[in-house]
């Protein structure tokens, strides 16, 4: 019984939860361990969402938005990416690994795309193993 | 094996202690220690911060004097990264203290202290307190109540909080004092001014002359006294000067601040979270026996009177005289820190004063620019409880590497085990005590306002 | 009808206490008629172990309001805080300390064992003493807030906290109402000049005064985050207003988030970082950042920095 990651995806409406949508009807297998959220633009995802995420048990996080200069609302996601720098940053400070969480850009067509930045933080975060609980406090 | 009594916790204190009285087989006293309960570890948590944000992080090591760490502070990172406020930064600042100085000696006094000698140190615990003053003397409370406020409000008014202050920055003060203010503030430092003579008139009627005994005897002891005074005449002085160290002979040894760390070290009991500062360069050691004592010296109100040859305001200075001329110099009776508290409290309204009239005080020039960089600064101050030290090393961004906090109040910390030993043995014999005696030994701890 | 009331501290510095007394007039009805202090170490002489101090239990009498201030950090404290949780059928928590930590669980970023052997390995502390152990209370782990260890009914952040919501949320008490607190950002309250933050691209040290007249209101004073300067006022809980206007702003220097975060489970240096980020400014460029949880260390929040074996550094 090997230890199965949770890893939660903050997928874009236009972009990846799109994608999501085609992986599916072209019966394009993505592991399991993904739970989607949708959002309607990666540039909502504050910084407190990825944390809370980790300190209730996911044991990943990934964003995923359109790519820069395709974003249904102009720049949400050069929003993203200044917030992804600083969750980077500071996911440390709080005792997580940096590895953890990652960000990634794709388009409604891409679902290949989508189904290889699920596999892959799966698989990194599987070989990091779960959250450390006892290192959170309370 | 006797009973230990156990005081807990120390009331009408800023602070958390308790004192414990060994008792022998026969009920006297064997041994007392005033385990101070409190730690928190600025010194070390400091460490990693840049050193301009040090005076508004130090003034959490107390809210009563948050003032006087805020200042230690400013002067302290001022001299690490080699900056000098322009002179109207350095009067803000200056009077900043002093309001600070009056509104803690209003509080003291009549709000901790005056309960024991207003209702009595066997009046029933219930009512021996400030709401037993409201109910016993209502319009004198109301008066405290209303003068304390006043002096609170005045810090506001000037620099936006009273308690945990942030005017004082690191090359002077943040803000300029307007005229209009300044009429203002001197229109209520008068104010004070008369309230203070008030309180130095009512304590000698009410207090002084009833408890004269009590006064004379209870927590006595001999110590040496450390100050701060002019570097010129000796006066007395709470912002800057010289430091000066009084042996119980009256001899003396001026220092200065930056050279504290050749005169005091701190010795340490694994039964006191509070250190026990001692003079080392007296190079006779640590004890507080009392038959022996070696290397303690006392800080604070009657400290610091001792030390100084003189208080350059009028009416503080007639004081000092006067009670100089009753108790000689150096004044050792303990409860005389009370009497000495309402004679600087008249120096402090007559200085504040005296600096409100100066012209430059509303001067725009009030900060000097500084660079971050790697320095060592010591910053001193008289709190109302002692000669406060900062000690700050920064590395080249100008973050704290190292601190090193001797707070005013520490000091007094071998002293008043003394003087519990002192009270507690010459009150308690043979096992035979009651509530309004265990008042009394704290009554030799609340004198020095710890 | 007077309520009983009961007043403690624990990892405190008494500026709560102070603040308190700073309610102004009104505290003396407060104090006299409307309240009865049944136990308040600082004004009156309850004591622990019986008057003449020959208890063996630790005990404070039943209250219909308690109030405590100061964070979780030793062994007493926690007695404390669970006898006043037991006695006191309202218990709010007092100032930032209570509610979140404050200033002392900037503690919690020092590795434990080395942060306490420090303090007493001072310059001038005499050589090779230990940390005391004696009939003083043991810490605990870290700082802790009081709501990580017992229910508290009502948060009063603030350091201090305002003498007028201190007095507003005791009268509430008093004539049996829910008190009336604010609820937004210091920003909320703030009446600086904003005119948009797009010239802003790092974060400058308060190293000299901010830009403003002197014989000007703060209305007319440009934001202070507009200058280029930290302020914490948009990850802060408004309440420190006490003349109509922030009290820091009010000296004209930038608010270091002393009421905590605005909603009570928040993250100020997150939240911070990422509002510094969100408007294009370099976040990087905090020198320090850990300290913006200087008030908001407890909950487990801020911790040691760990040491990265591999790299060799200490």
């Amino acid at each position: 019984m090997g230890f199965e990651p949770k890893i939660i995806a903050f997928c874009c409406n236009w972009c990846s939860y799109a994608a999501a949508d085609l992986a599916g009807t072209a019966r394009m297998q993505y592991p399991h361990n993904v739970r989607i959220i949708r959002v309607m633009c990666s540039g909502m995802v504050h910084p407190e969402l990825v944390l809370d995420a980790l300190s209730h048990g996911a044991d990943g996080v990934i964003v995923l938005g359109c790519h820069l200069g395709e974003c249904h609302y102009q720049d949400g996601n050069h929003k993203a990416l200044a917030r992804s720098a600083v969750i980077t940053e500071l996911l440390e400070d709080f005792g997580y690994e940096t590895e953890r969480y990652e960000i990634s850009w794709l388009s409604s067509s891409e679902p290949d795309r989508l189904v290889k930045a699920f596999t892959d933080i799966t698989e990194r975060v599987r070989k990091m193993g779960p959250v450390n609980a006892h290192d959170l406090a309370g | 094996m006797g009973t230990v009594i156990n005081i807990a916790p120390i009331t009408r204190i800023e602070g958390h202690a308790k004192i414990a009285i060994h008792l022998d087989d026969q009920g006297n006293v064997r041994d007392t220690f005033l385990h101070i309960q409190s730690l928190r570890g600025f010194e070390k948590f400091v460490e990693g911060r840049p050193a301009e944000e040090i005076p508004r992080i130090v003034t959490r090591i107390c809210g009563i004097c948050p003032w006087m760490h805020h200042l230690a502070a400013s002067k302290a990172v001022d001299a690490a990264f080699g900056v000098t406020p322009p002179p109207a930064g350095r009067l803000l600042r200056e009077i900043c203290q002093l309001f600070a100085h009056i509104t803690d000696k209003i509080l003291h006094f009549f709000f901790l202290a005056a309960p024991d000698f207003v209702l009595g140190p066997d009046a029933d615990y219930s009512v021996r307190n400030v709401m037993g003053i409201v109910k016993a003397e209502p319009e004198l409370a109301a008066r405290v109540v209303k003068m304390r406020q006043l002096g609170q409000m005045m810090l506001e008014r000037l620099a936006g909080k009273a308690i945990h202050p942030v005017a004082g920055v690191v090359g002077g003060f943040s803000r300029p004092m307007l005229e209009t203010e300044r009429q203002e503030l001197l229109r209520d430092a008068e104010t004070l001014l008369d309230f203070s003579c008030y309180a130095l008139d009512f304590a000698k009627n009410t207090v002084f002359t009833r408890y004269m005994d009590v006064i004379r005897e209870l927590g006595a002891i001999t110590t040496g006294f450390l100050g701060t005074v002019d570097r010129d005449d000796g006066s007395l002085r709470l912002y800057d000067g010289r430091q000066r160290l009084m042996k119980a002979d009256g001899s003396c040894i001026d220092f200065e601040g930056d050279r504290y760390a050749d005169h005091i070290g701190e010795h340490v009991e694994p039964w006191s979270y509070g250190k026990m500062p001692y003079a080392k360069s007296w190079q006779e050691g640590f004890s507080l026996n009392p038959a022996a004592p070696a290397g303690i010296y006392r800080s604070n109100t009657l400290a610091r009177i001792n030390v100084c040859e003189k208080i350059s305001t009028p009416r503080a200075q007639a004081a000092l005289e006067e009670f100089r001329g009753i108790f000689g110099r150096p004044a050792q009776q303990t409860l005389l820190y009370h009497y000495t508290r309402l004679i600087e409290l008249l120096y402090v309204c007559e200085r504040a004063i005296e600096l409100l009239q100066r012209d430059e005080v509303t001067d725009t020039r009030i900060r000097a620019a500084a660079e971050p960089r790697a320095g060592r600064g010591v910053g001193i101050v008289e709190a109302p409880r002692g000669t406060l030290i900062h000690d700050y090393t920064t590395d080249r961004n100008g973050c704290i590497t190292k601190a090193n906090l001797i707070v005013g109040t520490t000091h007094n910390i071998g002293p008043m085990n003394m003087s519990v030993r002192q009270a507690a043995t010459s009150l308690i014999k043979g096992g035979v005590y009651d509530e309004g005696l265990l008042n009394k030994v704290e009554m030799a701890v609340r004198a020095y306002d710890p | 009808m007077s309520v009983r009331a009961a007043l403690e501290w624990l990892n405190s510095c008494s500026g709560c206490e102070i603040a308190i007394l700073n309610i102004g007039e009104a505290l003396v009805p407060l104090l006299t008629q409307h309240l009865d202090l049944v136990h308040a170490p600082i004004l009156m002489d309850h004591k622990y172990l019986g008057q003449r101090g020959d208890g063996t239990e630790l005990d404070i009498p039943e209250a219909e309001v308690g109030l405590v201030s100061g964070g979780v950090a030793n062994i007493e404290h926690l007695q404390v805080l669970v006898k006043m949780r037991e006695r006191c059928r309202v218990l709010i928590a007092l100032g930032t300390c209570a509610t979140h930590g404050g200033i002392p669980a900037l503690m919690n970023g020092q590795d434990r064992r080395e942060g306490w052997e420090g303090v007493f390995a001072t310059r001038t502390t005499d050589p090779g003493c230990s940390v005391p152990d004696i009939e003083v209370p043991a810490p605990l782990d870290r700082v802790y807030a009081c709501d990580e260890k017992v229910k508290i009914d009502l948060f009063l952040p603030g350091c201090p906290p305002n003498p007028a919501l201190i007095a507003e949320v005791l009268m509430a008490v008093v004539e049996g109402r829910d008190p009336v607190l604010p609820q937004k950002s210091v920003c909320d309250t703030c009446p600086a000049k904003r005119e948009g933050k797009g010239a802003v691209s790092v974060v400058r040290r308060f190293l000299i005064n901010a830009e403003f007249l002197a014989e000007d209101p703060v209305g007319r004073m440009r934001c202070l985050l507009e200058q280029g300067f930290m302020c914490m006022g948009p990850v802060t809980a408004a309440g420190c207003a006490g003349r109509g206007l922030p009290r820091c702003i009010e000296a004209r220097v930038p608010c270091r988030g002393c009421f905590g975060p605005v909603r009570r489970d928040g993250n100020q240096m997150l939240d911070m970082m990422n509002a510094l980020a969100s408007n294009g400014i370099d976040f990087k460029s905090v020198v320090d950042r850990r300290s913006l949880l200087r008030f908001s260390g407890a909950h487990g929040l801020l911790r040691p920095v760990k040491k990265k074996p591999a790299a060799g550094r200490g």
